[in-house]
């Protein structure tokens, strides 16, 4: 029971322990982020020239931000290769003081081993002498560096009144020795005097041994002391820089990847809705200009030209249509010319002749007449003019009945009926009403050319079949239908199954693009030898009547 | 002579009627193709003037069945200036002769008058 708490507690600890961190990471991320922002999006121009200009983001390329990261990353190695140096260097030196001290205290123990001995033996009393000399050598060689370790400052004075008695000793013995050899006998006196003499200078040699002992003792100790504080000062040191490197140099290169990818990813998505044939497409702000701006730049540069191109292409398919409509045209028109003329001629003829009535009857012909021929060439000028796009609130029903009387000479002169079918009440649609007429003239034209003399063909608008916020318009053949190799070119560019001269091969390409434009869909159902039908889809406006000009936000689906 | 008129659009009959009674013509009009056909099979017509491109029956259908009722019929084709090679077609099959929208009622009476002289019939002049 007991232990479990415990542990629980324990794990509620760690666990708080990350929690905190992570929320430490996150505060930490925001603040960098900022940081960087503020320090790149100083206010600019601002208002100038009485126009309010959008702010221009500044620039911080994705260059600088990894060349940022790799000083950083450079700057955090030598912050960190520095006190490891710092820490060799010091090392080092505590090292040779720790040698010294340790060659201090050996030479000091061998000095007392001998000094032993010498009591013990009356011998060797050079061997000390030349231990001190070698321990005071150590020691003036290492003043400095010993003097920081001790508190008391170094007791050289010790050591020399340690040698100074040594050399008291060493005096007299040889005065000892001396006397020894001038006289054979021996005097007690003196003997005994020069014992007590040496037994004085054994305790004082004792004292100042301990002392020094104990001296060489401390300042190995210390030096040890000292040593082990710095590593552990230099570990921490060490540690600490190493962490919080790491955290930044994460946090950096986080920032970094996330920049990156998020932009990868939108570009992504842009692309693909352009290779759909959706031009326009707004790609959003950037908080600061980059590569991906430059990026984007291009891409808004290129999705124009795209447009502009498509525009072209799609004029000079329109005003190919309009070349496979001049005989009917040319036909059409002269059925009022032919009235005029015979009017005209017979009134010219008769003019005396007839009534005021008839008169006035074939002065009324002659302008019915002129009337008539006036549409025709009006119809189809209005479509072969290059016009600008103007998407507005349109009703396909009569866009769809705009197109029969274009066609309609077409129609007449290539023989085929066509069941026309279009419901009252539609709902409205966005779009370019001349655009829209191509579009299906295209498809009328195309089931004209694959049916027969005396055959039929079918239009019908359809509404809330399938799908319910679509509006359909059909255009039905009831020719040999299209076989499947063929059926996925169909939409290409420049395929066309017609003889050389007679197609161009951009008018379903034109078409599916023209509707891509408009957010709906072109798809083509087809039967061997039971006809084809090529359904448009396109989407119905919810919006007010006046507002939304722009077909910016519409899904992009192309069904082939 | 009696002339038969056939054309869809309603003002070409409506004017060409008195340009041929002025020659002497007797002249039936109409603008229903299939009505016309029930006239020709009722009735031999010296000349028939028919338009090709009509909405019910075409023009050369009309002449087959002419052809097929009386070789001496002078049939005379109205065609639109796209038509040409269905003209020559018409010629073909035994069309006296093809007259191109727009034409002037002249014209027309000239070409009606070479259908009298092959049919040796004098027309008046005008």
């Amino acid at each position: 029971m007991n232990t479990r708490k415990i542990r629980d507690c324990a794990a509620g600890r760690s666990a708080g322990i990350r929690g905190c961190l992570d929320v430490w990471y996150r505060c930490f991320l925001k603040r960098l982020y900022l940081f960087i922002e503020k320090r790149i999006e100083q206010p600019v121009g601002g208002e100038q020239d009485g126009i309010l200009r959008k702010p221009q983001p500044k620039r911080f390329t994705v260059k600088k931000h990894i060349i940022y990261v790799l000083v950083f990353s450079i700057s955090g190695f030598l912050v960190i290769t520095l006190p490891i140096i710092l820490t060799m260097f010091i090392m080092s030196k505590n090292y040779k003081n720790l040698e010294g001290a340790n060659a201090f205290f050996q030479n000091i123990s061998m000095a007392r081993q001998y000094e032993k001995d010498y009591f013990i033996t009356s011998k060797g009393l050079d061997n000390v002498l030349l231990a001190v000399s070698e321990a005071k050598k150590v020691l003036i060689e290492n003043y400095t560096s010993f003097a920081g370790e001790v508190k008391n400052g170094i007791e050289i004075g010790n050591l020399e009144e340690y040698e100074r008695q040594l050399f008291i000793l060493k005096d007299m013995e040889s005065e000892e020795g001396s006397s020894v050899r001038k006289s054979s006998s021996v005097d007690f006196e003196n003997y005994s005097e020069y014992l007590t003499k040496k037994e004085k200078i054994s305790r004082k040699l004792n004292y100042y041994g301990i002392k020094i002992n104990s001296f060489a003792d401390t300042l190995v100790k210390n030096i040890n002391e000292s040593m082990e504080k710095s590593l552990l000062f230099f570990y921490v040191i060490n540690v600490y820089v190493l962490v919080f490197l790491f955290i930044l140099a994460f946090a950096l290169i986080h920032l970094l990847s996330v920049r990156i990818l998020r932009a990868i990813k939108e570009l992504n998505a842009y692309t693909s809705s352009i290779a759909v044939g959706n031009f326009n497409i707004s790609l959003p702000y950037r908080p600061f200009s980059d590569e991906f701006s430059d990026l984007k730049t291009s891409i808004t540069q290129m999705m124009k030209e795209l447009d502009r191109q498509q525009s072209v292409l799609a004029q000079s398919q329109k005003l190919r249509a309009v070349g496979t409509l001049t005989a009917g045209i040319a036909h059409e028109l002269n059925n009022p010319i032919n009235n005029i003329m015979l009017t005209a001629h017979m009134l010219l003829e008769d003019y005396f002749d007839i009534c005021d009535e008839e008169r006035v009857d074939m002065i009324r012909d002659l302008i019915d007449e002129a009337g008539r021929a006036r549409l025709i060439v009006r119809n189809l000028l209005d479509f072969a003019r290059e016009s600008e796009s103007i998407m507005e609130p349109i009703c396909i029903g009569q866009v769809v009945k705009e197109t029969m009387k274009i066609a309609s000479s077409q129609i007449k002169l290539s023989g085929v009926f066509v069941d026309l079918n279009i419901p009252p009440n539609l709902p409205r649609i966005h779009g370019d009403r001349h655009q829209l007429e191509q579009v299906f003239l295209n498809l009328i034209l195309n089931a004209l050319y694959v049916t027969l003399k005396g055959g039929r063909i079918s239009i019908s608008v359809e509404y809330g079949t399938d799908e319910p916020n679509f509006v359909a318009v059909k255009v039905t053949d009831y020719g040999k239908g299209i076989q499947d190799h063929i059926l996925q070119h169909i939409f290409d560019p420049f395929f066309t199954t017609k003889a050389k001269g007679k197609g161009t091969g951009l008018g379903l390409s034109v078409s599916q693009g023209i509707i891509a434009k408009h957010g709906g869909h072109i798809s083509v159902n087809t039967k061997m030898n039971k006809g084809t039908t090529f359904t448009v889809k396109l989407p119905i406006t919810t919006i007010p009547a006046n507002i939304g000009s722009s077909a910016d936000n519409y899904s992009v689906q192309i069904k082939k | 002579m009696e002339v038969l008129i056939i054309d869809d659009e309603l003002i070409v009959g409506k004017r060409l009627k008195p340009a041929l009674v002025k020659m002497g013509c007797e002249v039936e009009v109409f603008n229903e193709p299939r009505k016309a056909l029930d006239r020709i099979g009722e009735k031999v017509f010296d000349v028939v003037i028919t338009d090709i491109r009509m909405d019910d029956v075409d023009g050369m259908e009309i002449l087959e069945h002419v052809m097929n009722k009386s070789k001496r019929t002078r049939v005379i084709m109205i065609t639109g200036y796209a038509m040409m090679e269905l003209a020559r077609q018409a010629m073909e099959k035994g069309a006296f002769d093809f007259i191109a929208k727009p034409f002037k009622p002249d014209d027309l009476r000239g070409v009606v008058r070479k259908a009298a002289e092959s049919l040796n019939i004098k027309l008046k002049e005008t």
